[in-house]
C-alpha cells in the first residue's frame, strides 16, 4: 500500500472561514419546507388566537371580570403559542430523518450543528410572525397594551429566548424518539400542561401552595411574567414569583432563568442531535 | 497507484456486541471502481456510514484522499459524495433545487453550479425534469437526480450504496447505463455496495466480498473467477451431497476447492476434462438428477467462500 501523494489532496481553504453561507443555504432550505407546508404556519396560530378572540371575551362576561383580564389572557396565549409552534417545528426534523434529506446533509461538509441553527433561525422566524399576528388580532379586538420602548425590550427578550429553549426541548425531543407518532403523543405534555400551570389564565398565586412554588420553577411562569411586564406595563406577575419590590430586579431575575433555560436546552439539542447523526 | 481509499483494519461494534464489521483492510486506486459484494447485514452499509463519516469506528482507520475519517471528518466529506440506497431527497422541493442545495453546501460557485447542473441533467436525460418537485418523479429519474446531485460538487470519491436496490427491472437497467458510463466519463473513485453479482462483474475493476463483517477475497472480478478455472462440473445429487463430494475427492474428481450446497455439486474442473470428469462420476456411483457443465460465475466463487446462497440471503 503507498499514501496518497500530496498533490491528490483537495485544498479546503473555505471551510472553516465561511460557516454563515452554509447556515442561510440551510435556513433557506428549511422556510421553502416550511412554506409547503400549511400545518406549520397554521396550526399552532388557531389555539392561541381561539383564546384571545372567543374565549377571554366568553371568561371576561361569565366571570364579571375587566377589560384587564381580557389582556391577561391574551398575553397569557403567548405562553401557548410559542411551546406548540417550536413542538410543530420538531416534527419537521423527525420528517428529515425519515424522509427526506436529512442524511445528504450529514454529508456534507459543514458542521452539523448547523442543522440545528438553521432549524432554529425558521421556527424562530415563523414564530415571531404569529405572535405579531396573534397581538394584531387581539389589539383589533380592542385588546389595550401599554408598551414602552424599555418595556418591549423585556417582551421581546424574554419571547425570544424562551423560543429558543423551547425549539432546543423540540430538538432534543425529536432525537429521542423513533417516529413522529411517538414525538406527537409526548407534544401536549411538554406544550399545554405547563400552560395551565404557568399563570397563563389566572395568577399563580391562585394555584394550591404546592403547586404556586411548582408553577415558580417553570421557565414559561417567567416568560409570560416578561411578557405581561412588557406588554400591560403590568409587574404583578413578577411579583408574585419573586416576591420582591424593585421590578427591575425581579424582571432580570427571570429573564436569567428563561436564559438558563434556553442555554440548557439548545446545547441538549444540538447534543443530542449530534449523538443521532452519527451512530 | 495513487490510492483514493485506504482501510486499515476498520472495525465497528454496535451496542450489544453486534460485530457489524471485523478488522477490514483495503485500499482503492484513484479512478478505481471497486465493489463491496455480500448479502444485506454484511457490514457493507456499516463499512460505507465509516467512510462517510455518519457512523464512528470502533478501531482501525480510514482515509479518503489522505484524510482521516475520524480526526478529518468534514475534509473527508468535503471531497467525497454518496447517493444512498434509499431515496434521501427534498421531496417537494423541485430538483433543480436539490441540486443547487448540494452546491452549495459543498461550495460550489453559483455560476459553476449553474453549468454542471445543465450539464449532468443533459447527460442524465433529466433536463425536461428540474423545475419539477421531486414528488412527481418516478423511482429511476429520483435515482438519477440523485447521482447528479452527487456529482455536482466533482466529488473524488462517490459512494453509490445498493443503487439500483428496489428498482424496477427496466429502471434497474437503465441505471446500470448509467454508472457504467460515469466509469467511462469521469475519473472519479467510485466505491460501490451491492448484492447484485451481474451489477458488480459489470461495473466494478476489483471487487471485495464481504461475509459477516469479513472481508473472504478481493480481486478483479475475472481474477475471482480464474480461481475456479475455465469449467465446472455442477451436479444435482439424490444422496447426501457432503458425504458424495467425500467421495469424489478420495476418487480424485474434486479438489479442495470443490463445494456442496444444499443437494449441488460444484467441481472446478481446471486441468482435467469435463466429459471424462462426468464418466467418471457416474462410474463412481453417483446418483445425481442432473449434471451440467458451464464457466464458472461471481455466483460460484462467493458460494465456495462463505457457503450460502448470495442472491438468497440478500
Amino acid at each position: 500500500m503507498t499514501a496518497a501523494t500530496p498533490e491528490l489532496v483537495t485544498p479546503l481553504p473555505t471551510i472553516a472561514r465561511e460557516p454563515f453561507r452554509p447556515l442561510a443555504t440551510l435556513a433557506h432550505r428549511r422556510l421553502q419546507l416550511s412554506a409547503r407546508t400549511p400545518r406549520e404556519l397554521v396550526v399552532p396560530l388557531l389555539t392561541p388566537i381561539l383564546f384571545a378572540l372567543v374565549i377571554a371575551p366568553a371568561l371576561k362576561q361569565a366571570l364579571h371580570t375587566s377589560a384587564a383580564y381580557e389582556a391577561f389572557v391574551a398575553t397569557g396565549t403567548i405562553g401557548l403559542l410559542i411551546p406548540l409552534n417550536t413542538m410543530f417545528a420538531g416534527i419537521s426534523v423527525l420528517v428529515d430523518r425519515e424522509s427526506g434529506a436529512q442524511r445528504e446533509l450529514l454529508a456534507a461538509p459543514i458542521p452539523r450543528a448547523l442543522l440545528v441553527l438553521a432549524n432554529l433561525i425558521v421556527a424562530f422566524a415563523i414564530t415571531a410572525l404569529q405572535i405579531a399576528v396573534l397581538l394584531a388580532v387581539a389589539r383589533a379586538r380592542g385588546i389595550h397594551f401599554d408598551v414602552t420602548t424599555t418595556s418591549l425590550l423585556w417582551f421581546l427578550a424574554a419571547g425570544s429566548i424562551f423560543t429558543i429553549g423551547m425549539y432546543g426541548a423540540a430538538e432534543t425531543l425529536a432525537a429521542r424518539v423513533p417516529r413522529t407518532e411517538e414525538y406527537i403523543g409526548r407534544v401536549p405534555a411538554i406544550a399545554i400542561v405547563p400552560w395551565f400551570l404557568a399563570g397563563s389564565l389566572f395568577p399563580i398565586n391562585a394555584l394550591p401552595s404546592f403547586l404556586t412554588w411548582f408553577a415558580r420553577l417553570l421557565p414559561l411562569t417567567h416568560t409570560l411574567a416578561l411578557v405581561r411586564y412588557g406588554l400591560l406595563n403590568d409587574p404583578s406577575s413578577l411579583h408574585n414569583i419573586w416576591r420582591m419590590h424593585n421590578t427591575t430586579t425581579m424582571a432580570a431575575l427571570s429573564l436569567l432563568v428563561v436564559v438558563a433555560f434556553a442555554a440548557l436546552l439548545t446545547t441538549a439539542g444540538i447534543r443530542a442531535f449530534s449523538r443521532t447523526a452519527v451512530r | 497507484m495513487e490510492l483514493a481509499i485506504e482501510v486499515n483494519e476498520l472495525a465497528k461494534t454496535y451496542p450489544g456486541d453486534v460485530q457489524a464489521v471485523k478488522a477490514i483492510s483495503f485500499s482503492v486506486n484513484a479512478g478505481e471502481v471497486f465493489g463491496l459484494l455480500g448479502p444485506n447485514g454484511a457490514g457493507k452499509s456499516t463499512t460505507v456510514g465509516m467512510l462517510t463519516t455518519t457512523i464512528l469506528p470502533s478501531s482501525g482507520s480510514a482515509q479518503l484522499i489522505g484524510y482521516d475519517v475520524v480526526r478529518q471528518a468534514r475534509e473527508t466529506r468535503s471531497v467525497s459524495s454518496v447517493v444512498f440506497q434509499e431515496p434521501v431527497v427534498d421531496r417537494s422541493l423541485s430538483g433543480r433545487r436539490n441540486l443547487e442545495i448540494h452546491a452549495r453546501l459543498w461550495r460550489v460557485e453559483p455560476t459553476e453550479a449553474k453549468a454542471r447542473m445543465d450539464e449532468l441533467a443533459h447527460t442524465l436525460g433529466l433536463t425536461d425534469l428540474l423545475e419539477r418537485p421531486l414528488s412527481t418523479y418516478s423511482g429511476g429519474q429520483q435515482r438519477r437526480l440523485e447521482i447528479a446531485r452527487a456529482l455536482i460538487s466533482r466529488p473524488r470519491v462517490l459512494f453509490l450504496d445498493e443503487p439500483t436496490v428496489g428498482l424496477d427491472p427496466r429502471i434497474r437497467a437503465e441505471l446500470l447505463d448509467v454508472i457504467a458510463g460515469l466509469r467511462d466519463r469521469t475519473s472519479t473513485t467510485i466505491l460501490l455496495t451491492t448484492h447484485y453479482l451481474d451489477e458488480a462483474e459489470r461495473l466494478c475493476d476489483r471487487l471485495a466480498i464481504i461475509h459477516e463483517g469479513t472481508i473472504v477475497a478481493l480481486d478483479s472480478p475475472a481474477a475471482l473467477r480464474a480461481d475456479l478455472g475455465e469449467k465446472i462440473v455442477e451436479l444435482r445429487v439424490r444422496d447426501n451431497a457432503q458425504r458424495t463430494l467425500e467421495l469424489l475427492r478420495e476418487r480424485g474428481l474434486a479438489g479442495e476447492d470443490a463445494f456442496s450446497v444444499g443437494a449441488t455439486i460444484t467441481l472446478p474442473l481446471h486441468e482435467r476434462r469435463a466429459p471424462e470428469t462426468i464418466t467418471a462420476i457416474e462410474e463412481a456411483g453417483v446418483r445425481s438428477a442432473a449434471i451440467t457443465t458451464r464457466e464458472p460465475t461471481l455466483d460460484d466463487v462467493y458460494l465456495r467462500l462463505t457457503g450460502g446462497q448470495l442472491s438468497a440471503a440478500a
